[in-house]
């Protein structure tokens, strides 16, 4: 019953194919706009965390073969959603308090409400696709990504669901730059469709990668060969034989998107036939602890 | 899964109305409300003027950050206490709840009154400094967050994952959404009456619920039953009867009971026009045909608690089990007549025999948490 990698989507101005995740260099950004994927219509009042999510979501959900339009091809209740993002709705928070101080609250716009709640993009999410499984939002700090997968992994394995979504992501704006102090922030979202690989082949979807071991600890473990997914800000030499990859250098900081776009990069690796492990490790000494997840080629197909 | 059968160790709770668990279950049973003037919000900025806060500000009107953060280390110390652990979880996960996490400590950020950093918006790091906890997790799962928490950390013990998990949940009102929520009511609200039909809304509280909850067999509190999770995928912010109904059948099947089996009923009743009508209505069909649990929401004393209050109600639930009494809910008078046949506690606490209780909470987007617990012998 271990639980593997379906499918893979990518969204925003400087992703979309997830083979350029193991380029290297500052990726290259182009215009991006969500409606181009999920289509115009309840977009309006979404907030810019929301929209990517959908669009990411769609790809994914789209790649794994579970997506007719705008719902799934499976029971709506045996897929579960689990976001991550620690900065989404940051801005939407601290300019409703900044409204009342100055206005009072009659200057609330009623449309904001949904969007003061931190769970909106998962929620959102759900609704949008007809998702009716565990709905999770994670909030978890510089390892959160890495823990929406591990959530989602013991949602499948305890049986709740068959199939579980997986967002990561986050936004530039004027409040998380002002927060976070980084310099280049990743404006996107990456998702992944995890499920049993039993239940891949049965129905004959191919496997990418096989999610191994998780854990969230005061030090990170030490890789082993293979690529190596390092978190941000990391200054650590690679022993021999391992390949570092670095995303925040790439893409920005990434905080509660890191994780999943580990995972995908893992993912799109291990399937490209580069190695057989990777080992993506989000948080490092200036945080809270660090969670390490193992990836690894599936097994053949039975 | 079906077979859920864990021991709760130990409980924790800090309130309005109180600042340990049984502070806060002998205050409801007394009927005692957390209600009053605003205190760390200027009072002139909001239609409502009031809310169920606890009063641990330094001085009227000044607020400051991390209270929520206080809040959970003191329920979950307390929990630990009572279930004779160690405050050393460097090998025990900690599963935290919240809808809001430290978000009120951004708005002040955001106004320039104190200083914050992206690690203070969770609580992993505080955690850490005061438990040496690691694999610590926040959740943000709008009101049933608690106990969404619970029904993770009941997987995580049925993977064999883990031998113990400390479950908690924490919340604290934010300007943004008192204010947001204060915007969209039709009128201001002034109290919480749950399932009354002279309700006007929701009012927030601040609190914070723990438990410890473990595989191992031994000493026990209560024993939980089964968790359901699920989401409506309806509405950003309107809950939808059927959502509700399938989780509470959901946990009645993770349990192995009938509704006929349920004594007492903890419900979400947030006092909001939507959630009490479509939890009523919900209700009504899944204890059709049955006498039905006496029903009560302490909502109606300690305010909406947000994301802590599935796990609030929760260690009401286990010391309502093991004594008999349930407290009642404060200011319902008239019922909605989708409640018609729920068998409110009302007017003073009531004394029964209790063996089963359902635990309720629902969210924005939709999100349904029900738990079951079951009193120990």
């Amino acid at each position: 019953m271990a639980p593997v990698v379906t499918g893979i989507g990518l969204a925003g101005p400087t992703v979309g194919d997830p083979a350029h995740l193991l380029g290297s260099g500052v990726a290259g950004r182009e215009d991006f706009d969500p409606a181009s994927v999920v289509g115009k219509r309840g977009l309006r009042y979404k907030d810019d965390a929301t929209r990517l999510a959908l669009a990411a979501a769609h790809r994914a959900l789209t790649d794994a073969g579970l997506l007719d339009d705008r719902a799934p091809t499976v029971p709506a209740g045996q897929v579960a959603v689990v976001v991550s993002s620690n900065l989404g709705n940051l801005d939407t928070v601290c300019a409703a308090a900044e409204t009342i101080a100055r206005e009072s609250v009659t200057g609330l716009s009623p449309m904001d409400l949904p969007n003061a709640s931190s769970n909106v993009v998962a929620s959102s999410v759900a609704i949008w696709f007809g998702l009716r499984g565990a709905n999770l939002m994670v909030c978890n700090g510089a390892t959160s990504g890495l823990d929406a997968v591990r959530w989602a992994r013991v949602l499948v394995g305890s049986g709740r669901v068959r199939h579980a979504l997986v967002v990561g992501v986050e936004v530039d704006n004027e409040v998380v730059r002002r927060l976070t102090g980084a310099e280049r922030l990743f404006h996107g979202a990456a998702a992944l469709v995890v499920e049993s690989a039993a239940n891949a082949a049965a129905r004959g979807v191919t496997a990418r990668a096989t999610l191994g071991r998780y854990e969230r600890r005061a030090v990170g473990a030490v890789p082993g060969t293979g690529l190596w997914l390092v978190p941000e800000r990391h200054a650590t030499a690679a022993p021999p034989g391992v390949t570092p990859l670095d995303l925040s250098r790439r893409y920005g900081a990434a905080s509660g998107a890191l994780g999943v776009l580990q995972c995908a990069a893992a993912a799109t690796w291990i399937h490209g036939g580069h190695g057989p492990t990777a080992l993506a490790t989000a948080g490092g000494p200036e945080d809270d602890a660090t969670a390490t997840l193992l990836l690894s080629a599936p097994g053949p197909a039975r | 899964m079906t077979g859920t059968d864990w021991a709760i160790r130990g409980t924790g709770a800090v309130a309005s109305v109180g600042g340990t668990a049984p502070a806060v279950f002998e205050a409801l049973c007394a009927g005692r409300t957390g209600l009053a003037p605003l205190r760390g919000f200027d009072p002139t900025r909001f239609r409502a003027r009031h809310a169920y806060e606890i009063d641990d500000r330094p001085g009227p009107g000044v607020d400051v950050t991390g209270r929520a953060t206080t809040w959970l280390i003191a329920a979950i110390a307390e929990a630990l206490a009572e279930a004779g652990l160690s405050e050393d979880l460097a090998d025990v996960p900690v599963l935290i709840g919240t809808g809001l996490r430290e978000l009120r400590s951004a708005e002040l950020w955001a106004r320039k009154e104190a200083e914050l950093t992206p690690e203070d918006l969770h609580f992993g790091t505080a955690l850490r400094e005061r438990f040496g906890a690691t694999d610590t997790h926040t959740f943000s799962n709008a009101c049933s967050a608690s106990l969404y928490a619970l029904a993770l950390a009941s997987d995580l013990l049925a993977l064999g994952e883990a031998e113990t998990v400390v479950v908690a949940g924490v919340d604290t009102l934010t300007e943004s959404m008192f204010g947001l929520l204060d915007r969209v009511h039709p009128e201001p609200v002034d109290a919480v009456r749950p399932f009354d039909r002279n309700r006007r809304g929701v009012l927030m509280g601040d609190g914070a619920a723990a438990i410890v909850l473990s595989r191992a067999d031994g000493p026990a509190l209560a024993r939980l039953r089964g968790v359901s999770v699920n989401c409506d995928a309806y509405h950003a912010t309107a809950p939808d009867p059927a959502g509700i109904t399938a989780a509470v059948r959901d946990a009645h099947d993770r349990a192995g009971i009938g509704p006929g089996a349920v004594d007492l009923l903890l419900a979400h009743g947030t006092g909001t026009l939507l959630n009490d009508e479509a939890e009523a209505v919900a209700l009504g069909a899944v204890f059709a045909g049955v006498p039905g649990p006496l029903v009560t929401a302490v909502k109606s004393m300690t305010g909406h608690t947000s994301g802590g209050s599935g796990l609030l109600s929760l260690v009401v639930a286990v010391r309502a089990l093991r004594t008999g009494r349930v407290p009642p809910t404060l200011g319902l008078e008239n019922p909605v007549p989708e409640a018609a046949g729920l068998r409110f506690v009302t007017g003073g606490p009531a004394s029964a025999e209790l063996t089963v209780a359902q635990v309720e909470a629902f969210g924005f987007g939709g999100v349904n948490a029900v738990a079951i617990v079951r009193r120990e012998d």
